[in-house]
């Protein structure tokens, strides 16, 4: 049986979990290391790096690599052009469609970018379960997390990722309502809780009520666009004022600095003061240093944090309840390590909020849980989630009509009637809404979509019902009948901000063309790993102390010229891309200095017969 | 929003996995026991086992409303054949839109004219015309705005137009919870007069019917008299 799995698609990082026997666990690789850095780097070659590697080009090669992609999703090009400036990759895209980079002389959509990270994750499972021994490894179906505030557009998106990395998206979840899953907060508790997600790019409210195993999420709200990313790039502003006058802001000097402030802004969450220490680049030769104080930092978030808490109050309102009706707090997302943040959510419920997870993991291990729901049919546990924003379609006068209010429990249906307006009319336009204003043109647009084949009559006479459904995922569909003759009507939806099936499809099938590629470019790695360990294993030995002495006695005449020739050629190999060059040229050392471990291997076992410690060889 | 939805024109249920009967407020087929599509149901009190009365407990409502989201959620039926994904699908959305409706005593009203064949009280309905009840404090209060937006654009004090506008406020106020007492009398009549004959009920459905047009005209001179101390503080 194949696997399933539970993802946390963030924005700065992704993590996969998984369940056995009922406990949810994160997948680590072989340090240990959980986080896969929402990063992907494409290499002049094409090969497409993801992660770890990825984040390291991002001062290499900054103009190939993309982050924080999570914020474009679902979302059009004149959304997210203001903060397109501080990126180093290229936003474009037509007005009024979906949000394009360009990277590496290639276009990508943002569910590309994020199928890249997914598969990444599936990778990273498949490997971790095929060395648990499992003979079927394979991992197809995943329940994939968003920030409870997406809306349908956003969320269709990460379901498209999740098709284009080949998962079954067994179904979207909230990562606010994954984490209290996670908590198991129904086995000790009868109660209302509150659950403050504060992530890279996106901050989530939800209030749920937690009775008889069931996790009823009363309200929901927050702010997609706000969260860690946010706090960097004001302490990044800072800096670029500062260096203004020597440097020019390349893509370069910003990331270097981005990764300076990143690491100022960690050391304040543990100290009360810190220094930004911007290294050395080409535009920047003398570096920049700064120190800060914990109270400065805090003074220059303030406002975002301060942000936070209008949703806050609007989410408690919105389920009727008062601060103080709040059995627990619940503190996700890396940005709620944050002092100042844990204060204010402190004060704000009047109760020490519970932090025993570990905030980065906590929403994967609920997704697993979730997984594990819809696989195996247990019942201890059901989530009945909401629909963060009002669904409504445009009538007369740009006026929104509310069809399904927000904080609806999902999944929720609606119904609307349509007429003809004038006679023998044969079609009508319907435009679908989402958000909270009065006016179609303050509302988020989802889909346009025409109602055809009503049967000729008078105007107003049809009564076209359209039926509206929003699925356990928060996704939208719709169907619409002619109730006069009961005819169904063929509605093509054209997603405002979405892909069509037919792209995804496309996109689905040249992630196959490009497996080949992508499969190199690990194997690519894998070897520079290898011989990295080889060039430093040689270094270390050629720099020891007594290894004169050693070539002297025991190596043959040329042997330590053959040595040095084959560490150079090794070294040469390292920057190109010819995986077997650098393999042969790794092999060739490895060879050539076997005897000379087996030597100092011997020397250090006599040395240690001799009382010497081997530590000291 | 608050009609059911019409589905089939069936009064019973027809189980599309075995093909038995199934009477139209069961949930599962009584002779297969899987799920049933959604047919053309009574109403939102039926759904949830509820009789059809005004007065209902929280708690109870609750209890219930979990119950049946166990039963129903399409988590629960992932790996189900379509027909029955769909039905869990359907049926959850109805439970859950029963329960939001129910869940609030105004709209629970509102469904309860609406399955017992009165016209809805919309709220747009509200602002056409005056309810004759309200005409004395309807004509008082536009009057005193009038002159109170007069004042106001012509430099008046701002903090008395406050204290007029807290005492314009005031009989408004006074009237909107004789309504709320009122309705909740009507609602405890309904509530008893099950055996009554369909007359005095009828009766008492339009005094209800009534009150919430009123009630909607009431809310609308609040959010008025608001708008009007939000232009004071803007000023």
């Amino acid at each position: 049986m194949s696997h399933v799995v539970g993802i946390d698609l963030g924005t700065t990082n992704s993590l996969v979990a998984y369940v056995r026997n009922g406990v949810p666990q994160v997948i680590r690789d072989q340090s240990g290391d959980a986080l896969v850095p929402s990063v992907v780097s494409i290499g002049e070659e094409g090969t497409v790096f993801v992660g770890r590697e990825a984040q390291r080009r991002l001062i290499t090669a900054p103009d190939r690599s993309v982050y924080s992609i999570k914020r474009f999703m679902g979302r059009g090009v004149e959304d997210v052009l203001s903060e397109a400036s501080m990126l180093p990759f290229r936003v474009g895209g037509e007005a009024g469609g979906v949000v394009r980079v360009g990277v590496g002389g290639r276009e990508f959509t943002p569910p590309e970018i994020s199928a890249f990270v997914l598969k990444e994750l599936k990778h990273r499972a498949e490997e971790f379960f095929r060395e648990q021994g499992e003979f079927d490894f394979e991992v197809d179906r995943a329940v994939i997390t968003v920030p409870a505030y997406f809306n349908d557009a956003q969320r269709t998106a990460t379901r498209d990722a999740g098709r284009i990395a080949g998962l079954e998206v067994l179904r979207i979840i909230n990562e606010p309502t994954a984490a209290a899953l996670a908590y198991g907060l129904d086995k000790k508790n009868r109660g209302t809780i509150a659950v403050y997600d504060l992530g890279g790019g996106t901050f989530d409210i939800s209030i749920l009520k937690v009775e008889d195993g069931v996790f009823q999420v009363l309200s929901t709200n927050g702010d997609t666009h706000l969260g860690g990313d946010d706090i960097d790039h004001l302490l990044m502003r800072l800096v670029l004022d500062e260096i203004a006058h020597v440097a020019r802001a390349t893509a370069e000097t910003v990331q270097t600095i981005r990764k300076a402030v990143i690491q100022a802004k960690l050391d304040l969450s543990e100290h009360d003061s810190t220094e930004i220490i911007v290294e050395p680049s080409a535009d920047l030769p003398n570096g920049h240093r700064r120190r800060m104080t914990r109270a400065e930092f805090e003074s220059l978030i303030a406002p975002l944090v301060e942000r936070t808490l209008g949703p806050v109050r609007q989410a408690l309102a919105d389920a009727g309840l008062e601060p103080g009706d709040i059995d627990e707090a619940v503190l996700v997302g890396g940005s709620t390590r944050l002092p100042l943040v844990r204060r204010k959510v402190a004060e704000l419920f009047g109760k020490t909020p519970h932090t025993e997870l570990n905030p980065d993991e906590v929403v994967a291990l609920g997704a697993a849980l979730q997984a594990d729901i819809l696989i195996s049919g247990r019942r201890e546990m059901l989530l009945l989630d909401v629909t963060p924003l009002s669904l409504g379609i445009e009538t007369m006068g740009g006026v929104t009509s509310k069809i399904i209010v927000r904080n609806s429990t999902i999944p929720a249906s609606g119904r609307e009637m349509f007429t003809t307006g004038v006679d023998n009319q044969t079609a009508v336009d319907v435009h679908v809404l989402q958000g909270e204003r009065e006016l179609a043109t303050d509302c988020r647009s989802l889909a346009q979509f025409k109602l055809r084949g009503i049967p000729p009559m008078p105007a107003g006479l049809p009564r076209i019902e359209v039926r509206f459904q929003i699925d356990a995922n928060g996704i939208l569909s719709v169907a619409a009948r002619e109730l006069r003759t009961g005819i169904e009507q063929t509605i093509e939806v054209k997603p405002s901000y979405g892909l069509t099936d037919g792209e995804v499809e496309r996109m689905l099938i040249e992630s196959f063309e490009h497996a080949e590629a992508d499969f190199e470019a690990r194997l690519l790695i894998e070897e520079r790993n290898e011989a990295e360990s080889v060039i430093h294993a040689t270094e270390k030995s050629l720099r020891h102390p007594d290894f004169e002495q050693v070539a002297q006695a025991d190596l043959k005449p040329g042997e330590v010229e053959r040595i040095r020739a084959a560490l150079a050629q090794l070294k040469q190999a390292m920057p190109s891309t010819d995986r077997e060059a650098i393999h042969a040229r790794t092999h060739e050392l490895n060879h050539a200095t076997q005897h000379l471990a087996e030597v100092m291997m011997n020397r250090s076992v006599r040395e240690a017969l001799a009382g010497k410690n081997v530590t000291d060889v | 929003m608050t009609d059911p939805i019409p589905v089939r024109p069936v009064a019973a249920l027809e189980c599309r996995t075995c093909g038995a009967g199934a009477p139209v407020d069961e949930h599962f087929c009584p002779q297969c026991s899987r799920i049933l599509a959604l047919g053309r149901h009574g109403d939102y009190f039926s759904f949830l086992g509820l009789p059809r009365k005004l007065t209902i407990a929280a708690h109870d409502l609750e209890r219930r409303f979990r119950e049946l989201s166990r039963q129903f959620h399409p988590d629960y039926f992932y790996n189900a054949a379509p027909t029955e994904r769909l039905a869990s699908l359907e049926r959850s959305s109805y439970l859950n839109d029963a329960y939001r409706t129910l869940r609030n005593p105004v709209s629970r009203i509102e469904h309860l004219l609406a399955i017992e064949g009165l016209p809805a009280a919309k709220s747009e309905e509200g602002t056409a015309k005056v309810p004759p009840a309200l005409l004395e404090e309807v004509f008082a209060l536009n009057e005193e705005l009038d002159e109170i937006r007069e004042l106001r654009e012509s430099g008046g004090e701002p903090a008395a137009l406050g204290a007029r506008l807290d005492a314009a406020r005031r009989p408004i106020d006074r009237k909107r919870e004789e309504h709320e007492r009122q309705l909740q009398e009507l609602a405890a009549r309904w509530d008893v007069q099950e055996q009554a004959p369909a007359s005095e009920k009828r009766a008492t459905l339009e005094a209800l019917r009534e009150r919430l047009l009123e009630r909607n005209y009431i809310n609308n001179l609040l959010a008025t008299i608001d708008r009007e101390v939000a232009s004071l503080q803007v000023q």
